[in-house]
């Protein structure tokens, strides 16, 4: 290796290595961290107590009922949300797109909600449905005295709604970004053939976004997955709302059970990572970052 | 670390962090003369805090002063900060203004300190009994209480012309009233319906521990309050949110005038008189309904004691502010700015206090007397009370007619809540 | 022409819909700081009854006041988490856009990997270290988080500036004679600039939105930032929940996010966009 290939490799390193290690510091360095504590009795309101319990810890966890439904709820939540936002962030980019006019005025507004505080956002949907405080009650169609959150069903549908506005416009300019990307020519020579608008749509909009969709749908899905802020201010968690966030902070911070806590964070990690996995099956060879090996 | 430079400890800290130097020692803690203490309170509207705390620097010939840090107006929040900060072994906490239900957890955790036995006379004269229970733990005062809180039943005289006495009655005459007759009561998921079920198990004649480690919650009794509640729920006499009723979603139903009935804490009275007057000029207060008709009725109780922090520097300090804080003047003071009822029983009989409550001091004096508090001596009562709050809500899914089902449920969850197990 | 007409008029309610969509709940939000306590349940969308004390409720008392000190620390933390992590990730991104090393590929898959990680799974193990460390409660037990968990974006969006820029103008600059530093100021800069500045903006609405570190590891006004903070305010008495103020504050925190974003929409389209597809 010539030198200066190699000093070219030490500079590198050295101007990567503060984010490299700050990245360790804050995430890798945690999660063994919980690791070790999640097979502890560790109880900060009883100091006295502790010790080396094992696997127990995850049994309790994982043979909780509690715990199966927070993972239903989390599961639904992120599947409902991201279908819903993948449907309404492609019919925004596509308006975005074929814009006749009004196109500054439509990314303006959508780039509010993206840019908007979530516990903000969470509030704003909290108080428009609240029976008490809201207007949604005194609209047409809509019984006077709906309790929205009074229910699991109606509750779930308010937070996802909420999640939905707030994230839609990401979704959006991701696929922006990958219609832009695809050749007009197509388009002229499909029109040629005869295709009608729906035609061209699935026969080459969609095959060529592909990679874009993805893309989208795998930042979407795990920041969906760690819905968090919007159950927090809306339900705190009553009706069965609860999303495994909620019930990783609840251990860990209402109760102080570290120990319970950490081992519900090791497996909403575990859970992350196997989405990503699938993720990255789907993916096959177009893995964000994969062309860098090369 | 770094006491009295408050606003500049974050970014010092920030900077010691960069250089991974985690601990220096900050230098300039205050000299002789005057030491101050940290007094961690939720914060109340009308600033009588501030007003007592200035009283009692002053008395103290300027030995102390009383910084605030300000806790969030929701208890189960307010509790989560100081619970972390403890947890952490903070040394700026001095005073703790604690809701009466953490006494045991925190006592248990070792982080508040016993009271000591020199000013027990002075802040024990007069209170009430119910209310010294709240402040100990293992049979040892590590509280001062400063003041108290009770729910009342609050009806319309227009619509009611004679209070019910029982469950029973109060739900026949909401129904008969129709769409304007509901029950405001608290029933979301959160320490308000722990509350209402306390007070509905402890009115029926049993109670949820019977010592800090032991289950209580005999078996008959025990259905009676869970089918009443289950009852009122299902019924045409609750509010449409019950299932997510607060405080003040109750306050906000019984002003808007679709309530006769609301079972709520006396901020309730000067909220009606601002925002509702036609409602207010027929408002009356008497005491909480029973449920066994043969057993007098066991309002919950609630309120503030004041703890020393474990970690404080200046323990007996804090205690001679404490003694100070807590004296009947004081309490006069907080209840005529905020309108908490005071513990000292002497003080119902001022006409300070018949002008905060008038015409109705002496219900939330006997209200008070006859309380049955929470649980809160055991160390586990924060896990006791989620666990409550996850057997019984939703309360319309209680079944009146076969509450058993709930009743197992909930002596399971108590069960394990006692040994701290599972997840909450 | 009836063509262009339906058109038209299709593109017209397309486009009514999504800013209706858009921006109702912020409106309502902004309707609802304007309404008076005794209004506050009125159910009406347009308040009938309009009042500022909401907003003036929340400065009283200034440095004490319920808004101010949280105001400061957001404004604070989140700018020099986002100072910080610009530094860093344009380090990083210079390295893996123009040099050549092994384990640029294990750099950018672990970013994406940090992008996607849960961060309640973190904020046990952060509590119990920050406690031992006593970074409990200061402006660097969330700085660092935050600077951590927004270095991916930055990473990514810059490397995709990066990339843009043609570096070989350096080398023509220093060989016209200008020193190293003069061609990297002259040259160089000018060119990152934007792209700097777009993932500084990006980082910044990540610092600014953060809910869960910021109410596990703060627990008063030394260090707790704006959406913590909404949650603590208190009504006019313990059980009264103070809609008003709630609302009035969160139009404040929203108010800079909208102007940002008005004036910087092109930037934080091209950003948001570059990392994904260029990726």
């Amino acid at each position: 290796m010539s030198e200066r290939a190699r000093s070219e490799r030490k500079l590198a390193w050295m101007l990567c290595a503060p984010a490299v290690i700050a990245m360790l510091l804050v995430t890798a360095y945690p999660i063994i961290y919980a690791v070790v504590l999640s097979v502890q009795a560790l109880d900060l309101r009883f100091p006295d107590e502790g010790g080396f319990v094992g696997i127990d810890n995850y049994v309790t966890v994982l043979t909780s009922p509690l715990w199966w439904q927070t993972v239903g709820n989390t599961v639904f939540i992120t599947v409902v949300s991201v279908s819903i936002e993948l449907v309404l962030g492609m019919i925004i980019a596509l308006i975005m797109h074929r814009a006749i006019f009004g196109r500054g005025l439509v990314r303006t507004s959508v780039l509010i909600p993206y840019g908007i505080v979530t516990v903000v956002a969470a509030f704003a949907w909290f108080y428009a449905f609240d029976p008490e405080t809201g207007f949604v009650n005194a609209l047409p169609f809509v019984a006077e005295d709906m309790a929205w959150f009074g229910d699991r069903f109606s509750a779930l549908s308010v937070i996802i709604a909420a999640e939905v506005w707030k994230t839609t416009p990401f979704m959006a300019l991701l696929l922006l970004a990958g219609l832009t990307t695809i050749d007009e020519g197509l388009y002229e020579a499909a029109k040629m053939d005869g295709a009608n608008a729906v035609q061209r749509f699935f026969r080459i909009t969609l095959p060529l976004m592909k990679p874009a969709i993805l893309v989208a749908l795998l930042f979407r899905t795990l920041d969906a997955f760690r819905v968090f802020d919007s159950i927090f201010v809306m339900t705190a968690g009553s009706q069965g709302t609860e999303s495994v966030s909620i019930l990783g902070y609840n251990q860990l911070i209402s109760r102080l059970n570290l120990g319970l806590g950490s081992a519900v964070s090791v497996l909403i990690f575990v859970l992350v990572l196997l989405i990503a996995l699938a993720f990255v099956k789907g993916f096959g060879t177009s893995v964000p970052g994969r062309e860098e090996e090369e | 670390m770094c006491r009295g430079e408050t606003p500049h400890r974050p970014i010092a800290a920030f900077l010691l962090a960069a250089a991974v130097a985690a601990l220096v020692a900050c230098g300039g803690d205050g000299e002789g003369g005057s030491r101050e203490l940290t007094w961690f309170i939720q914060s109340q509207p009308g600033g009588a805090l501030e007003e007592i705390a200035a009283t009692c620097e002053e008395q103290s010939g300027g030995r102390y002063t009383i910084g605030f840090e300000l806790l969030p107006s929701d208890a189960s929040q307010a509790r989560e900060q100081l619970v972390r900060r403890l947890g952490a072994e903070d040394d700026t906490i001095d005073l703790i203004g604690m809701d009466i239900i953490w006494t045991g957890e925190f006592a248990n955790a070792g982080w508040i300190l016993p009271v000591p036995d020199q000013i027990r006379p002075a802040v024990t004269e007069n209170v009430f009994d119910t209310v010294l229970e709240t402040a100990s733990f293992e049979g040892e005062m590590v509280n001062v209480p400063i003041w108290s809180n009770t729910q009342l039943l609050w009806y319309r005289e227009d619509l009611v012309p004679e209070p019910p006495r029982t469950w029973d009655e109060m739900i026949a005459m909401a129904q008969e009233l129709g769409p304007q007759g509901t029950i405001q009561l608290q029933a979301n998921r959160y320490e308000g319906l722990m509350v209402w079920a306390n007070y509905m198990i402890e009115s029926a004649g049993t109670t949820i521990l019977q010592a800090p480690e032991e289950i209580g919650l005999e078996q008959d009794p025990t259905e009676l309050a869970l089918s009443t509640m289950g009852r009122v729920s299902r019924s045409s006499a609750a509010a449409t949110d019950i299932t997510t009723s607060t405080e003040d979603s109750a306050r906000l139903g019984f002003e808007s005038g679709e309530s006769a009935f609301m079972i709520n804490y006396p901020f309730v009275f000067p909220s009606a008189q601002e925002n509702a007057p036609d409602i207010f000029e027929n408002l009356a207060a008497t005491q909480l309904p029973r449920v066994d008709p043969s057993i007098e009725s066991a309002p919950p109780i609630g309120g503030i004691n004041l703890g020393v922090s474990a970690f404080s520097d200046s323990p007996e300090l804090s205690f001679e502010a404490i003694e100070c804080l807590v004296s009947a003047e004081n309490q006069l003071q907080v209840a005529e700015i905020e309108g908490l009822p005071p513990v000292r029983s002497d003080l119902y009989d001022r006409p300070e206090l018949q002008e905060v409550y008038p015409g109705f001091a002496d219900q939330i004096r006997s209200s008070i007397e006859d309380a049955a508090p929470r649980p809160s001596g055991s160390a586990a009562y924060q896990d006791i009370s989620l666990a409550v709050q996850r057997a019984i809500h939703p309360t319309t899914d209680i079944d009146p007619a076969d509450p058993t089902p709930t009743y197992e449920r909930l002596v399971d969850r108590v069960e394990q809540a006692i040994e701290r197990r599972g997840l909450l | 022409m009836q063509r262009g007409t339906r058109e038209y008029t299709l593109w017209s309610i397309g486009l009514l819909i999504v800013v209706l969509f858009a921006l109702v709940p912020v409106l309502w939000l902004l309707m609802l700081s304007f309404k008076t306590p005794d209004t506050v349940s009125d159910g009406s969308f347009i308040p009938n009854a309009w009042t500022l004390e909401n907003y003036t409720g929340l400065f009283e008392g200034g440095f004490e006041s319920p808004l101010l000190r949280p105001l400061i620390n957001s404004i604070v933390i989140a700018l020099v988490a986002t100072t910080i992590a610009i530094a860093l990730a344009s380090f990083t991104a210079y390295a893996i856009a123009r040099l050549d090393f092994p384990g640029k590929g294990a750099i950018l898959g672990g970013a994406l990997a940090i992008a996607m990680f849960p961060p309640i799974s973190t904020v046990g193990p952060l509590f119990d270290m920050w406690r031992t460390l006593g970074l409990y409660d200061t402006y660097a037990g969330l700085i660092i988080p935050y600077l951590t968990f927004a270095l991916p974006l930055a990473i990514y969006t810059l490397v995709a500036f990066f990339r843009e820029i043609p570096w070989d103008l350096e080398q023509a600059a220093q060989v016209d004679g200008a020193t190293p530093l003069q061609a990297f100021r002259k040259v160089i800069l000018p060119l990152a600039a934007p792209g700097v500045f777009t993932a500084a903006i990006l980082v910044f609405i990540f610092a600014w939105n953060d809910f869960v570190f910021a109410i596990s590891l703060t627990s008063s006004d030394a260090s707790r930032t704006v959406p913590a903070a909404l949650a603590f305010f208190t009504g006019e008495s313990t059980f009264t929940s103070p809609t008003g103020n709630i609302a009035a504050a969160a139009m404040l925190v929203t108010i800079p996010i909208i102007i940002f974003v008005l004036i910087f929409q092109r930037r934080i389209v091209a950003g948001l966009t570059s990392g994904a597809v260029k990726g």
